[in-house]
């Protein structure tokens, strides 16, 4: 409902429009720093500083790949469960051996692989809503990995997956390289290559890129199992970084990909965001993390800071600040 | 502007507001969620006026403690008062039907290795004791077990043994013992009102206060110390963090600088402990309910170069291989999984009529890395529980050794 005529203020307005998105998460980051140096100086040493990227790193590979995932109008409910997965094919099948190590890898790359595909298969023939259909394969992997394990997965990790989770390389830790490369190489993706145009199509008008010629079952196939694979990699940091089998990382439904992806600003409705507002959400969402044990907040308090974080970012994203775009979504087939 | 500009500004407002306040919120929560009371209630409803043979059955639970503490070298600490009687337990006297009992378990579900040894014991136990069981796994999850209750008690089981997930299945057990049920609770507790014929447990006060204590000796009464439970909420855990809190509080020179959940992952431990080395260079002790979170402890230190200070936790073969030929000094106690075996024997004591103590505090392994090398099983999986007393062809079987 329109009291007045809308000044004619529209190109400024839309400029604005289009460079919010990725500078509102960047400014959440520095109010974030702002506060936690009021709070915890502490906080701006080398060793909490290396944590925080150490946390980047981890959440970041997985949120990478749930990003993909969201711009073509999916979710990802699994990878807390792949991650737990690719922990225990990687301590059972090489039983702490380094020489069984590569065929470990390959076990837990298929078992990504085949997880990812269900998700698709789920989604696109079975057209299971996919926050049902990624939770159903979380719920059935966890299912599969306690059956097998009975809650108690034998074996070792490898210590050649040591320095993936724990080492450094130029004083940073690793993970948070790894991150760097992934996230470059599909920023690129996204922005350069037909695969990343179509990827956007498909999330914004699935319809319509069908009509343009978009396989767009592929495309989204693609995301989902790019997610899937992301996850093990996660799998293999999680595992080199602590070194034992951990029973309890199945368990855990852990949330902080879509958090992070969310937070930066990347759609629930598909075909909107970037990598760059990934990257800052994960930054965002790391210092929360590392702040909140730093204050001493209980876990109460380190998810309703998450949670509000996301609300923050919802609200501002839907509460008008950026175009509200109606999404005209495909009828799915 | 337009009305609804205006509203979308007022709308932003308020989102911004609430974000604001919620941060503000969980910045000032340290620590006050999960909390359960600490009420230290047995499991018998029948002890509420008299209390026969309660000299006796006292000594038996402080034995219990006595043992504890001179197991790790120290005296004086005192047991918390607990009133512990006999039940009387005529009321479910009955010989078995075709010549065997038929006892229900309402178990955890193998959801860790803890569940999984807890619940081969009960059937190794049973076995033993030419025991029909019927179990019912609850995933780890109170209103599973509140439908696996009622399920096994439709099929009149002479007993039933429950390892209970929360207080959620309070109800659940009264109606089963209404039913003329003898239920034992099992490596675990309910409120009072719950009509178990008895409890059966590792106290969690014992674990919790034993291995404060021993911190505190350790550091000669004076330093900061640092509390890792397991997860928020969960008795186990909460009952513990409460127990060890009260110790520290009674030495002035302790200081607690942080309350920090570990969920039991080595994982989260790890993370929890590499914020402890930036945070709290100088950290003294580190009191933890889990030799599993000591695993993450233990590497959050390796990888700062930094020597681990003196802490505590349960007895998991995984810590005590990787703690094994280093000069780390740690004090373990175990929650030993086999308790099952001994629910089990009261489960029985009751069918047979005999007088049972409403709690009954399970002995248990207590030891310092002095004694590492005697309870250490470098052949056996990271999974083991130290020490087992489950046969070694049983843990064979379970790939446990």
């Amino acid at each position: 409902m329109t009291a007045v005529v809308k000044p004619p203020a529209q190109p400024r307005r839309r400029q604005l429009e289009q460079i919010l998105p990725t500078i509102a998460p960047l400014g959440g980051v520095a109010a974030v720093l702002v506060l936690v140096a009021l709070t915890t100086p502490t906080f701006f040493t080398g060793a909490t500083l290396s944590l925080v990227l150490f946390e980047t790193g981890l959440i970041g590979v997985t949120a990478v790949g749930q990003t993909l995932v969201l711009l073509v109008g999916g979710i990802d409910l699994s990878i807390g469960a792949v991650i737990g997965l690719t922990t225990v094919i990687i301590a059972s099948d090489s039983g702490g051996s380094g020489a069984r190590l590569p065929t470990a890898i390959a076990l837990a790359a298929a078992a990504g692989i085949a997880v990812g595909l269900v998700n698709a298969v789920l989604v696109l023939v079975r057209q299971v809503p996919p926050f049902v259909a990624t939770f159903v394969t979380f719920v059935l992997v966890q299912g599969g990995i306690t059956a097998w394990t009975q809650g108690a997965p034998s074996g070792d990790i490898p210590e050649a997956l040591g320095p993936l989770g724990s080492g450094r390389i130029v004083g940073l830790p690793t993970p948070v390289w790894i991150f760097a490369v992934l996230a470059a190489l599909t920023g690129l993706m996204l922005s350069r290559t037909a695969l990343g145009r179509h990827i956007y199509a498909s999330g914004a008008n699935r319809r319509a890129a069908d009509m343009s010629g978009i396989r767009t079952m592929q495309v989204i196939a693609i995301a989902y199992v790019a997610s899937a694979l992301l996850a093990v990699l996660a799998g293999f940091i999680d595992a080199g970084y602590i070194g034992h089998v951990d029973a309890q990382l199945s368990r855990s439904l852990n949330l902080d990909s879509v958090a992070a992806a969310v937070i930066g600003g990347v759609a629930l409705t598909g075909g909107r965001g970037n990598i760059a507002q990934t990257i800052s959400g994960v930054l965002l969402l790391a210092v929360l993390l590392v702040w909140m044990v730093q204050l001493g907040a209980g876990p109460g308090g380190q998810l309703a800071v998450e949670g509000a974080a996301i609300l923050l970012a919802a609200g501002l994203q839907h509460g008008g600040l950026f175009t509200r775009k109606k999404q005209q979504k495909g009828v799915r087939r | 502007m337009t009305v609804s500009s205006i509203a979308t500004h007022r709308r932003r407002a308020v989102t911004a507001a609430v974000g604001v306040s919620l941060l503000l919120v969980a910045a000032c929560s340290s620590q006050k969620e999960g909390s359960t009371s600490a009420a230290n209630s047995g499991g018998s409803g029948s002890a509420a006026s008299a209390c026969p043979n309660e000299q006796q059955a006292q000594e038996a639970y402080q034995k219990t403690w006595q043992a504890a503490e001179q197991q790790l070298g120290m005296s004086g600490i005192k047991a918390p008062a607990v009133k512990v009687c006999d039940v009387d337990t005529t009321k479910y006297k009955k010989p078995p039907k075709n010549g065997k009992y038929k006892i229900a378990f309402a178990a955890q579900g193998p959801t860790n290795s803890w569940a999984m040894e807890n619940e081969e014991a009960f059937k190794y136990q049973a076995q033993q004791k030419g025991v029909d069981v019927l179990y019912a796994s609850a995933n780890g999850d109170a209103t599973k077990q509140v439908d696996n209750i009622q399920q096994l008690a439709s099929q009149n089981p002479d007993a039933m043994v429950v390892v209970p997930m929360g207080p959620g299945i309070t109800g659940q057990v009264r109606a089963a013992v209404q039913q003329g049920i003898p239920v034992v609770l099992c490596a675990g507790r309910l409120a009072g009102n719950s009509g178990a014929v008895s409890t059966v447990a590792r106290s969690y006060e014992l674990q919790a206060t034993l291995l404060a204590e021993w911190l505190v000796k350790q550091l000669n009464g004076k330093g900061s110390v640092a509390m890792l439970s397991g997860i928020a909420g969960v008795p186990t855990a909460e009952f513990q963090k409460v127990a060890a809190a009260k110790v520290f509080a009674q030495h002035p020179g302790i200081q607690v600088v942080t309350k920090q959940y570990t969920d039991w992952s080595p994982t989260k431990a790890k993370t929890v402990a590499s914020n402890l080395v930036a945070q709290y260079p100088n950290l003294d002790g580190i009191w933890s309910d889990s030799g599993f979170s000591d695993l993450g402890v233990m590497e959050a230190y390796k990888q700062a170069g930094k020597q681990v200070p003196p802490l505590t936790g349960d007895s998991s073969n995984a810590f005590l291989k990787a703690v094994k030929g280093t000069n780390i000094k740690f004090a373990l106690s175990a929650f030993p999984p086999e308790q099952s075996q001994k629910c089990l024997d009261i489960a029985l004591d009751a069918l047979a009529g005999k007088p049972v103590p409403n709690i009954v505090n399970v002995e248990s392994a207590a030891y310092t890395n002095a004694e590492i090398d005697k309870y250490v099983r470098p052949e056996c999986s990271d999974n083991l529980w130290i020490p087992s007393s489950l046969p070694d062809s049983l843990l064979k079987k379970l790939k446990l050794c």
